[in-house]
């Protein structure tokens, strides 16, 4: 059965890093909404971010997943139910986009404007202007914040398995059941997400090394 | 229409149990706290090991984990249930106060002790030097400190709240509890959730402004100088 939870833990790293991914892009399209000169994308943007921060995150996971069953049902008279595993990801990353937009406003505008300036005096066009001038120096003033957001986001996964992906959370909850052993079962999956956050947190660390080696 | 106040009605039920869990969670997130913040900062030997690794563990590990841990671990072991504590692990209200006092007071630690931290050696030089007690050097410290915690514990005070929700999953009934039961006899879904999400962003967003009520107070005394 521990073969069983260790690869469980795989699927909530899996889980994890595909809602990482979804949830930077949104983050992305949600920051450059967020910062829109159109009140149209601006305003929907910063409601969806103040919402999703100021839900318990359980609400967003059921909502999500009863929700769409309940709106496809509305919509074309059929129950179909989604994937557990997708809502868990749309959850997931959605909370995630959330904060992650936040961070990366902050770190947009920690650039100073000089640094745009000079490059525009130099003759770059705007679109190198961004990429190699405000976008590495986004990056190095993000990582802290977004490094944060993925260790919530990784211990947020437990969440799922409240709507049936087969996570570790689950898996553990499966085992404390059948074998009437639930603390070993727990505290094992607790060491489990611990390895994973002790991990990531290392290797984030070296990551923000390298990225602030110049400073 | 109708629906809508209905549910909130139903819902209503709740905030009681959710009011009470947030605040008995953040009043032992906070006793917690200052025990660890002391230890910490004094380098207590031994126990600022402990300290450390109690940190590791709470805020390495979810919510739930430590949740399910709690209310169903002990049952595994007979001397438990032999013993008096088991009238009170059995409570599943007990176990979700337990749980998130637990959990807030490692992560407010963090907080309280990064507050202090930053409170330049100098300033604690200097009430050396003016001849201060130990008191007071600490009384000094410790409003620097507020600067900094109190815009911060608003943010934990709102992850308390949004986290207590997760005491449904034990069988309490609080909003989040209410919620559940809702939609499993009515699968009136998105109204349901959507009702209860109304009411834990208004809390939120209340609790948020009473707190910038209060930095404006607590912090008056800077606006002074």
């Amino acid at each position: 059965m521990m073969t069983h939870l260790l690869n469980a833990g795989l699927m909530t790293l899996g889980l994890a890093l595909v809602s990482l991914a979804v949830g930077m892009v949104l983050a992305v399209l949600l920051c450059g909404a967020e910062m829109s000169r159109w009140r149209l994308l601006r305003l929907p943007a910063s409601a969806l971010t103040t919402v999703l921060r100021g839900l318990p995150e359980i609400l967003v996971v059921f909502f999500i997943y009863f929700g769409s069953t309940h709106l496809l049902f509305l919509l074309t008279g059929e129950y179909i139910e989604f994937s557990p595993f997708w809502c868990g990801v749309t959850a997931l990353s959605l909370l995630f986009a959330a904060y992650a937009a936040q961070t990366l406003r902050g770190a947009l505008n920690a650039v100073s404007r000089g640094q745009r300036q000079a490059a525009q005096a130099l003759g770059l066009p705007p679109l190198h202007t961004f990429v190699h001038i405000v976008l590495p120096q986004t990056w190095r003033h993000a990582l802290p914040g977004l490094s944060n957001q993925w260790l919530v986001l990784l211990k947020d996964t437990a969440l799922v398995s409240l709507i049936g992906v087969h996570d570790l959370m689950h898996q553990a909850k499966s085992a404390a059941a059948s074998t009437y052993q639930p603390f070993t079962w727990y505290a094992l999956a607790a060491l489990i997400y611990l390895a994973i956050t002790l991990v990531s947190q290392q290797g984030l660390k070296r990551l923000q090394a390298r990225v602030t080696r110049y400073d | 229409m109708t629906k809508w106040i209905e549910y909130a009605y139903t819902l209503l039920d709740g905030l009681q149990v959710t009011l009470l869990i947030t605040g008995s969670g953040l009043l032992l997130g906070l006793l917690i706290a200052l025990v660890l913040t002391w230890i910490l900062d004094k380098r207590v030997p031994v126990l600022h090991w402990l300290a450390e690794g109690y940190l590791l563990l709470i805020t390495g590990t979810p919510l739930l984990v430590q949740i399910f841990l709690i209310y169903y671990g002990p049952a595994q072991f007979d001397w438990i249930k032999q013993s008096w504590a088991w009238q009170y692990l059995r409570e599943p209200l007990f176990c979700a106060i337990l749980a998130l006092g637990m959990n807030a007071g490692a992560y407010t630690c963090r907080l309280f002790k990064g507050a202090l931290d930053a409170v330049p050696k100098g300033e604690t030089l200097a009430c050396r030097a003016l001849g201060m007690s130990e008191w007071q050097t600490l009384s000094v410290k410790l409003r620097h400190a507020m600067r900094r915690v109190i815009p911060a514990y608003s943010n934990e005070v709102v992850l308390v709240l949004k986290g207590s929700s997760l005491a449904s999953t034990i069988s309490i009934m609080d909003i989040m509890g209410l919620a559940q039961r809702i939609n499993g006899q009515t699968y009136d879904t998105l109204t349901v959730f959507g009702v209860a999400g109304a009411i834990y962003l208004l809390m939120n967003s209340l609790l948020t402004w009473l707190f910038r009520l209060l930095e404006r107070r607590a912090l008056a005394f800077q606006q002074q100088g």
